[in-house]
C-alpha cells in the first residue's frame, strides 16, 4: 500500500480505471440489473476481497489464468447485440486489467470471485436475455458518475478500499436497501427476469405487490422520489388492467406506510424518538417490523413455492385456479390488517419524532385512549416499552437517590452548579417538559422529594443506612412497568411508590425533628429574631444601650457578643438550650453615612449542615423581618424608656415652674401619650396579632406534619404572611407613613432633652438666686445687685422665649406626627387586607382620628378613593418641609 | 438581675398584703415557703429574679422590705411557715413598737426619724440588684404607719431615686362603715397628696368595692382581712404576670405603667377582676369562657376593684384599658372581641386622644391549680376615678371646717405652727380632682393647671 502512496496521481487514475473495469466485468457476469443489486454484488466482491484475501490464493487451486478461462467458457455462450459476444468483452476487460498497474495476488482473487459469481448465477443468469438497452447505459452511466466522484474524493486509497467503500456507500442511497435487510442475503430474486418466464402478468403483478409491501420497487410500482409513496411505473402501466392498478396502488399502500415506520426506527435519519426511552421505542418498531417482514415472507414463500411448481410445467393449469394461489384480491383482504397496524406504527412513531422521555411517553399515552382493542394494546406494548426505562430511572432515583439520565428525559433533574448547602431547595428540580401526563404533579413532587431525601440524608445527614425492602419495593416497581400509566393509581407500582415516600420522608423528618431539633430550631428564631422573648430582647437593647446609639462606625462587633451573651445569661433565655442560643449571634453591617447603632446592629440566627439546607433560604426574609421589628423595639425604646420616664422623673423636678413650662410639658405628656398608643398598639398588632397568632397557626401544622416540606412549607407561608404584616411587603406609602411617624418620635426626643436641658438650666439659675438671696437675708446684707437682677429678669425673658420657640417646635413635631399617622390609617383603611383595615380600626379605637379628620370617616368610595390619593400626595408634600428646614 | 423590683411593705395593712403577695408568688414559682425551688418548679418557664433573688445556698428570697412602727403582723410573718423565706436584714421594726396611733403626723415624723435605717436597708436592696427598674409599694392610705410614714419614704424614694419608677398598691378605706380611725380623712388627704406627687404609679384598691365583692358576689357575710388580702393579692400577682412570664409585650414595669399613663398626675389606676364567683358557683359552667366573656365582663361595674364608677350615661371615660388574661384563649379572638366592644360601645372613651383597650396573654403558673379555665384582670385609666377623691375631699372638709381632731396632728412638728401643710394637700387633692374632671373633656389638651400650681407653688 505505501508503494501505492508513492505513485500519487497515476494510482487515484489506475484505481478509477480498475473500479470502471470491475463494474464492466460484473455486468458481463450478471448482465444488466437494478442498481442496488448491482451494487450489492460489488460490496460483496469487495468485501470478500478485503477479507479473505490470503485464504484465497492459499486455497484456491486455479491461478489466474485458468480463472479468466473458465469465467469465458462460462460468457460464451452469451451474445451481445451488437455482434460482440460477452465473452470477447470481458477477455478485452481483463486485458486493461492486466495493463493497469495493479497488484498480482488482488486480481487473482478478484477473478476467483468472479468466476464463483459466473459460476453460481449461471442458472438465473443464462436466461437473463432481457433487452439491455432500455436501462442499461442509463445505469452504467449512474453508477460511473457516482464511481467517478467516490474515487476522485479518496484519491490516495488503494482500490480494494475504494471499492469497499463504493460498495457501503450505494447500500445508503437507496432508501429501499436498508429496508430489504430480511431479504438481501438471500440472493433477490430478479423479477423483472420473471415476468419473461409468465406470458401471463398476473403473478408477477402479485409480486410486485409483495415487494412492495417491503418498500422495495417492482415493475410496476415505483417510488415517488418526493413523497415516498408507490406509484404505476409508466413504462409498464400498459401492460396492467385498471383493476389491477387500483389494486396494486392500493395495496402498495402498505409498503409506504411501512417505509414510514422503517425510517421512524432507523436511529440515523434523525426522524426517530430518542434517548434511552426513544430507543425502547424503536426497539419496539422493529420487533413489529421484524414480524411484519415474517409475515411477508410468509407470502413470499407461497408465491415462490407457486412459481417453482409453475415453472417446472407440473400442474400449473390446476395449481392456477385452485384457492393456493395468491391473487390481488387475497392480497387485498390480508393486507387491511397489516396496513391497519402499520398507519398506527406510523401515525405513533410519526409523533414521536425527535421527542424524549415523558415528553415521548405523554405522545404515546395519548394514543391510549381508543376503542379499537388492537390499537389499545398495540399503544399499550409500546408505552409499557418506553416505560421500562422510566420506571427503572424512577426505582432508582427513589431507592438510591441516584439519577443515570444522559438523554436528559427523566423528570428529576439535578443542577450541577448548585452546591451541597443548597441541596435541599435547589439542587434537584422537576423537569417539567419530561413528566409523563399519566403522572400527576403531586406524584412526580413526591417522587422528587423521596430521591432528595435520600440524597439530603446522605450527603448532609451523612447517613448511610438503606431502606428497609429496599429490593422488594425494587422488585415490585420494576416488574411492570405498565403500571405506571395505569387510569387509576391504586397499582402495586404506586403503593411501592407511596410506601418509599412515606418511608424515606418520615426517615427525614425523624431525623431533623429528632437529633437535629428543627421545631426546637424555628421556636428559637421566632423567639429571638421575631422578638419573642420580650425580656430578653429588652435586657439586650438595655446592655447595649450606649453602642446603638453610638455613631455606626464607632459600633465594634466583639463588644456586641458579650453583651449578647450577658443578656442571654440573665434573661429567661439562659433556660434555652445552648444549641439553640450557639447559633445566635449578633452582627454589625457596614455603616453608611448617619448611621447609628441601632440602624447597623442585628441579630441572626446562624446555621449549619442539614439545618441550614432547611432554613438558609428563610434567612434573607429573617434578616427583612427583623429590621422592621428592631425598628419597632427601637422606638418603643425611645418612647418608654427615654421620653415617658424623664417626662414622669422631671414633673417631680420640675414642679416649681410649673406656671411657665406647664403648658409646654402637658401638651409633650399628650402628645406622648398619644404615640405611646400608636406605638403600643403597633407593636401589639406585629407581635401579637401577626407573630403570635401566626405562630400558633404554625406549630399547629407543625405538629399534624408528616413530612418535612410541610413543614417547610408552612414555616414558608407563616414568614410571608408576617411580612405582609410586618408591613414590609406593602404599599410603599404605608412603609413611607411609618417610617415619618419614627422620624418624629426621634425628633420628639431631640426636642425634649434639649426642652429640659433649657428647663433645668433655668431651674438651676433660680436656686442660685435664691441661695443667694438666703445667704444675704442671713447675713443680713442686701446682696442682690441690680445688674444682678436685670440680667436674671433678662434670663428669664430668655427662657421665656426659647419656651415659645419650643412650643411651636413641638407643634411642628406634632402636626407632622399627626398627618403621617392620618396617612398611615388612610392606607391602612384602604388596603385590601382585611387584617389591615381592622388594624386601622384598632389604631383607631375611639375614634379620635375619624374626628379629626373627615377623610377617614369617608366610606370606601371611588371618589374617597381618588381623594385619598390627593391626600396621600398633600401629606407628602408637608412631611417634607420639616426636612428641608434643616 | 435586671429590671428588678424592690417591694416594700408598710404599716400594718401594708405587711397583710404584702404577705399574701409573697405567699402567691411562691406559690407560682413553686418556691417552698422557706425558699427552695421545689422539684416540680425547675424547667424554669418563669422569671423569678424580677421580683426574688438567690442567696448563696440557692435559696430564693424576695426583694422585700418589711416596715412597721408595730410588731404583731409582722412578728406573725415571722412565726409563719414563710419565716424563713424574707431576710431578716431587710424587717424593720421601730424600737419602741408603739406603731403611729392611725396618725399621719406621728407616722410621718417617726418615719423621719428612723430613715437612716430604712434607707440603709433600701439602698443595700438598690446595690444588689443590676438594674433596679423600680419600687413597689404596699400600704394603707387612711392607717397612721402605712400613710404617714409611707408618706415619708415616698417623698424621700422619689428623691434618692429620681430614675426609678414607684409604683404604689394603696389600700383605700371602706366608705360602708365607720371607721374607728375618726382622723381617717386628714391621713387620707394627706397621703394622697403624695401619692400625687412622688409616685409614678397608683393601683387603688377601694376597700369598699373589695367589702362588696366579697359580700355580694362571693357571699362571704362577714369578710375577714385575709379574705380580702386573697383578692388583693391575686391582683397584685396578676397584674405582674407580664412581668414574671415574659413574652412579646409588657415585660417591664415601665412598659406596662408607659401605655396606661398619659400625664404625670394621671396615674390612678384602678383594676377589675373575673372570675369573682364563690366556689360552688365555678362548678356549673354553662358554656365555655370566651375572651369576649372576659372582656366584657372586665368592664362591668361590678367587677371593679373600685367603688368608684358610676352609671354609663356619666361623661366618665376610660384613658386606656390593659387587659391581662389567663388561661385557655384562642388568641384570634382577642381582635373579634375587642372588635365587639367597639360596635356595641361597651367602653367609652376619652375624646381628646386615641386610646383603646390593650390586651396581653401571659402564660400562668402551671403550679397553681385555678378553678377557672379563663380569668382576666383589667388595669385601667378611669376618670372616675376622681369620685373616690372627691369623696376623701368631702368628708375632709367636714371635718376640716371644725378642725376637729388635729389635737395629735399639732403634737408634731410638722403641723405645731400652722395648718397649712394641710391645705397645701388639700389643694393638691383638689387640683387632681380637677385634672380627672378636665380629662373628661375634648379641650384637656388646652387645660392648664395653673390654678394649683400659683398655690402650691
Amino acid at each position: 500500500m505505501s508503494q501505492d502512496l508513492n505513485v500519487g496521481n497515476d494510482v487515484a487514475a489506475d484505481a478509477s480505471e480498475i473500479s470502471n473495469i470491475i463494474n464492466e466485468m460484473i455486468i458481463c457476469i450478471k448482465g444488466k440489473q437494478l442498481p442496488e443489486v448491482h451494487d450489492l454484488a460489488i460490496a460483496e466482491l469487495s468485501k470478500m476481497v478485503a477479507e479473505n484475501n490470503l485464504d484465497i490464493r492459499d486455497s484456491n487451486m486455479l491461478s489466474e489464468r485458468e480463472c479468466v478461462q473458465k469465467i469465458l467458457k462460462l460468457l460464451s455462450d452469451r451474445k451481445e447485440e451488437d455482434g460482440k459476444t460477452v465473452s470477447d468483452y470481458f477477455h478485452e476487460l481483463h486485458r486493461k486489467l492486466t495493463l493497469i498497474n495493479c497488484v498480482p495476488h488482488m486480481r487473482h482473487s478478484l477473478m476467483t470471485h468472479l468466476l464463483s459469481m459466473a459460476d453460481n448465477s449461471d442458472d438465473d443468469k443464462s436466461s437473463a436475455n432481457e433487452d439491455p438497452r432500455s436501462q442499461g447505459d442509463n445505469l452504467t452511466q449512474i453508477l460511473f458518475c457516482r464511481l467517478d466522484s467516490r474515487s476522485s474524493s479518496s484519491s490516495n486509497q488503494n482500490e480494494m478500499e475504494l471499492v469497499n467503500r463504493n460498495g457501503a456507500g450505494s447500500s445508503h442511497s437507496y432508501d429501499s436497501s436498508q429496508s430489504s435487510f430480511g431479504f438481501r442475503k438471500q440472493s433477490l430474486p430478479n423479477y423483472l427476469d420473471a415476468t419473461k418466464m409468465f406470458p401471463d402478468s398476473q403473478h408477477d403483478v402479485v409480486m410486485s405487490a409483495i415487494y412492495s409491501f417491503t418498500g422495495v420497487q417492482g415493475k410496476y410500482l415505483k417510488k415517488d422520489v418526493v413523497t415516498g409513496r408507490f406509484k404505476l411505473d409508466p413504462q409498464n402501466i400498459k401492460f396492467l388492467t385498471t383493476g389491477q392498478a387500483g389494486m396494486l396502488l392500493r395495496l402498495s399502500e402498505l409498503g409506504y406506510y411501512h417505509d414510514r415506520v422503517v425510517k421512524f426506527s432507523d436511529v440515523s435519519t434523525g426522524f426517530n424518538a430518542i434517548g434511552s426511552m426513544g430507543q425502547a421505542l424503536i426497539s419496539k418498531l422493529k420487533e413489529e417490523l421484524a414480524n411484519f417482514h415474517g409475515q411477508v415472507a410468509v407470502l413470499h414463500d407461497k408465491i415462490q413455492r407457486f412459481r417453482l411448481v409453475a415453472m417446472s410445467g407440473i400442474g400449473y393449469r390446476e395449481d392456477r385456479d385452485s384457492g393456493d394461489e395468491l391473487t390481488l384480491f387475497k392480497l387485498l383482504a390480508w393486507y387491511i390488517k397489516p396496513l391497519h397496524r402499520m398507519q398506527w406504527l406510523t401515525k405513533i412513531a410519526d409523533a414521536c419524532q425527535i421527542k424524549k422521555g415523558g415528553e415521548l411517553a405523554s405522545t404515546v399515552y395519548d394514543f391510549l385512549d381508543n376503542g379499537n382493542d388492537m390499537v389499545n394494546e398495540l399503544v399499550e406494548d409500546l408505552l409499557t416499552a418506553i416505560c421500562g426505562p422510566l420506571v427503572r430511572m424512577i426505582s432508582k432515583w427513589i431507592l438510591e437517590g441516584g439519577i443515570s439520565d444522559i438523554h436528559r428525559e427523566f423528570f428529576v433533574k439535578s443542577i450541577k452548579d448548585v452546591g451541597v448547602d443548597r441541596l435541599w431547595h435547589d439542587k434537584f428540580r422537576l423537569r417539567l417538559p419530561m413528566l409523563p401526563k399519566f403522572v400527576p404533579i403531586e406524584l412526580a413532587n413526591k417522587i422528587l422529594m423521596t430521591g432528595k431525601c435520600i440524597n439530603f440524608l446522605r450527603e448532609i445527614c451523612e447517613e448511610q443506612g438503606m431502606m428497609k425492602e429496599r429490593d422488594e419495593l425494587m422488585k415490585v416497581m420494576e416488574s411492570s412497568a405498565a403500571q405506571i400509566f395505569s387510569y387509576t393509581p391504586d397499582t402495586s407500582w404506586h403503593a411501592a411508590v407511596e410506601t418509599c415516600y412515606q418511608q424515606t420522608s418520615k426517615h427525614v423528618l425523624d431525623i431533623m425533628v429528632g437529633p437535629h431539633k428543627l421545631l426546637d430550631h424555628l421556636y428559637g428564631m421566632r423567639r429571638y429574631l421575631l422578638l419573642g422573648q420580650g425580656d430578653f430582647i429588652s435586657i439586650l437593647i438595655e446592655n447595649m444601650k450606649n453602642e446603638l446609639e453610638r455613631p455606626g462606625l464607632d459600633v465594634y462587633a466583639n463588644d456586641l457578643t458579650s453583651m449578647l451573651d450577658s443578656a442571654l445569661r440573665c434573661t429567661n433565655a439562659q433556660y434555652d438550650d445552648p444549641d439553640i442560643l450557639n447559633h445566635l449571634d449578633v452582627i454589625v453591617q457596614r455603616p453608611f453615612n448617619g448611621d447609628i447603632g441601632w440602624d447597623i446592629i442585628s441579630l441572626q440566627y446562624i446555621v449549619h449542615g442539614p439545618l441550614a439546607a432547611m432554613l438558609e433560604s428563610t434567612m434573607p426574609t429573617y434578616k427583612v423581618l427583623f429590621k422592621p421589628l428592631w425598628r419597632m423595639k427601637h422606638m418603643e425604646f425611645v418612647l418608654s424608656m427615654k421620653i415617658w420616664k424623664e417626662q414622669m422623673g422631671n414633673a417631680k423636678a420640675l414642679r416649681t415652674m410649673k406656671s411657665e413650662i406647664g403648658k409646654a410639658s402637658h401638651r409633650l405628656n399628650l402628645f406622648t401619650s398619644e404615640i405611646m398608643h400608636f406605638i403600643h398598639q403597633m407593636q401589639y398588632y406585629v407581635l401579637f396579632e401577626v407573630i403570635e397568632c401566626n405562630w400558633v397557626e404554625l406549630q399547629k401544622k407543625m405538629q399534624k406534619a408528616t413530612t418535612l416540606d410541610e413543614i417547610l412549607e408552612a414555616h414558608e407561608k407563616f414568614l410571608q404572611t408576617i411580612l405582609v404584616g410586618c408591613f414590609v411587603s406593602n404599599k410603599a406609602s404605608v412603609e413611607h407613613s411609618l417610617e415619618v411617624v419614627y422620624d418624629n418620635i426621634i425628633e420628639l426626643e431631640k426636642w425634649q432633652s434639649s426642652f429640659y436641658k433649657d428647663c433645668f438650666q433655668e431651674l438651676s439659675a433660680r436656686k442660685k438666686l435664691s441661695k443667694i438671696v438666703e445667704k444675704s437675708e442671713e447675713e443680713g446684707v442686701y446682696g442682690l445687685t441690680n445688674n444682678m437682677i436685670l440680667q436674671r429678669d433678662q434670663e428669664a425673658k430668655m427662657f421665656a422665649e426659647k419656651m415659645d420657640i419650643a412650643c411651636r417646635g413641638l407643634e411642628v413635631i406634632a402636626t407632622d406626627y399627626e398627618k403621617a399617622v392620618s396617612s398611615f390609617l388612610m392606607s391602612l383603611n384602604s388596603s385590601d387586607d382585611p387584617n389591615l383595615q381592622l388594624f386601622g380600626t384598632r389604631l383607631d379605637f375611639n375614634e379620635y382620628y375619624k374626628k379629626r379628620d373627615t377623610n377617614l370617616s369617608k366610606p370606601l368610595t371611588f371618589e374617597h378613593m381618588r381623594m385619598s390619593n390627593v391626600f396621600a400626595l398633600n401629606s407628602r408634600f408637608v412631611i417634607c418641609t420639616p426636612s428641608c428646614q434643616e | 438581675m435586671p429590671s428588678e423590683i424592690i417591694t416594700l411593705q408598710l404599716g400594718q395593712c401594708g405587711n397583710q398584703i404584702g404577705f399574701e403577695f409573697w405567699k402567691r408568688l411562691c406559690l407560682e414559682h413553686g418556691i417552698s415557703p422557706d425558699g427552695v425551688l421545689e422539684d416540680f418548679a425547675t424547667d424554669g418557664q418563669d422569671r423569678k429574679d424580677v421580683f426574688f433573688y438567690q442567696a448563696d445556698d440557692n435559696h430564693y428570697i424576695p426583694r422585700a422590705v418589711l416596715i412597721d412602727l408595730e410588731p404583731r403582723v409582722i412578728n406573725n410573718i415571722m412565726t409563719s411557715p414563710y419565716s424563713k423565706l424574707y431576710n431578716q436584714e431587710n424587717v424593720f421594726l421601730s424600737k419602741h413598737g408603739g406603731g403611729a396611733g392611725n396618725n399621719w403626723a406621728s407616722g410621718f415624723s417617726q418615719g423621719e426619724k428612723v430613715q437612716e435605717e430604712v434607707f440603709d436597708i433600701l439602698d443595700r436592696e438598690a446595690d444588689g440588684s443590676d438594674s433596679l427598674e423600680g419600687f413597689v409599694l404596699c400600704h394603707s392610705i387612711a392607717g397612721g404607719t402605712g400613710s404617714g410614714m409611707g408618706s415619708y419614704v415616698l417623698e424621700r424614694l422619689s428623691e434618692r431615686f429620681p430614675k426609678k419608677l414607684i409604683q404604689t398598691y394603696s389600700v383605700f378605706p371602706n366608705q360602708d362603715e365607720i371607721s374607728d380611725v375618726v382622723v381617717q380623712p386628714y391621713n387620707s388627704i394627706l397621703t394622697l397628696k403624695r401619692l400625687t406627687k412622688c409616685a409614678d404609679s397608683v393601683v387603688v384598691l377601694d376597700n369598699t368595692a373589695l367589702n362588696r365583692i366579697a359580700t355580694e358576689r362571693l357571699h362571704i357575710q362577714t369578710p375577714t382581712f385575709t379574705q380580702i388580702n386573697n383578692l388583693v393579692s391575686t391582683i397584685m400577682s396578676l397584674s405582674t404576670t407580664t412581668l414574671r412570664y415574659p413574652s412579646y409585650m409588657n415585660n417591664n414595669l415601665i412598659g406596662l405603667t408607659a401605655s396606661l399613663i398619659p400625664t404625670p398626675q394621671l396615674h390612678f389606676l384602678m383594676t377589675g377582676y373575673t372570675p369573682l364567683m364563690s366556689d360552688c358557683e365555678t362548678k356549673t359552667s354553662v358554656r365555655k369562657t370566651t375572651v369576649l366573656d372576659v372582656m366584657r365582663r372586665l368592664l362591668q361595674p361590678k367587677n371593679m376593684m373600685v367603688s368608684a364608677l358610676t352609671d354609663k350615661q356619666s361623661r366618665q371615660c376610660f384613658v386606656s384599658i390593659l387587659n391581662i388574661i389567663q388561661g385557655e384563649v384562642d388568641p384570634s379572638q382577642v381582635h373579634k372581641s375587642l372588635q365587639r366592644i367597639r360596635e356595641r360601645k361597651l367602653a367609652n372613651f376619652i375624646p381628646w386622644g386615641p386610646a383603646s383597650i390593650q390586651v396581653a396573654l401571659p402564660r400562668s403558673s402551671p403550679y397553681v391549680q385555678s378553678a377557672h379555665k379563663v380569668s382576666g384582670l383589667m388595669m385601667a385609666n378611669h376618670t372616675g376615678i376622681s369620685s373616690l377623691f372627691k369623696r376623701a375631699l368631702a368628708q375632709y372638709d367636714k371635718l376640716r371646717k371644725r378642725n376637729a381632731f388635729l389635737d395629735n396632728f399639732r403634737r408634731e412638728s410638722m403641723f405645731q405652727d400652722d395648718l397649712t401643710e394641710l391645705d397645701i394637700a388639700r389643694d393638691t387633692v383638689d387640683c387632681l380632682v380637677q385634672e380627672y374632671d378636665a380629662a373628661t373633656q375634648i379641650d384637656y389638651p388646652q387645660w392648664s393647671p395653673a390654678v394649683e400650681a400659683s398655690k402650691a407653688g
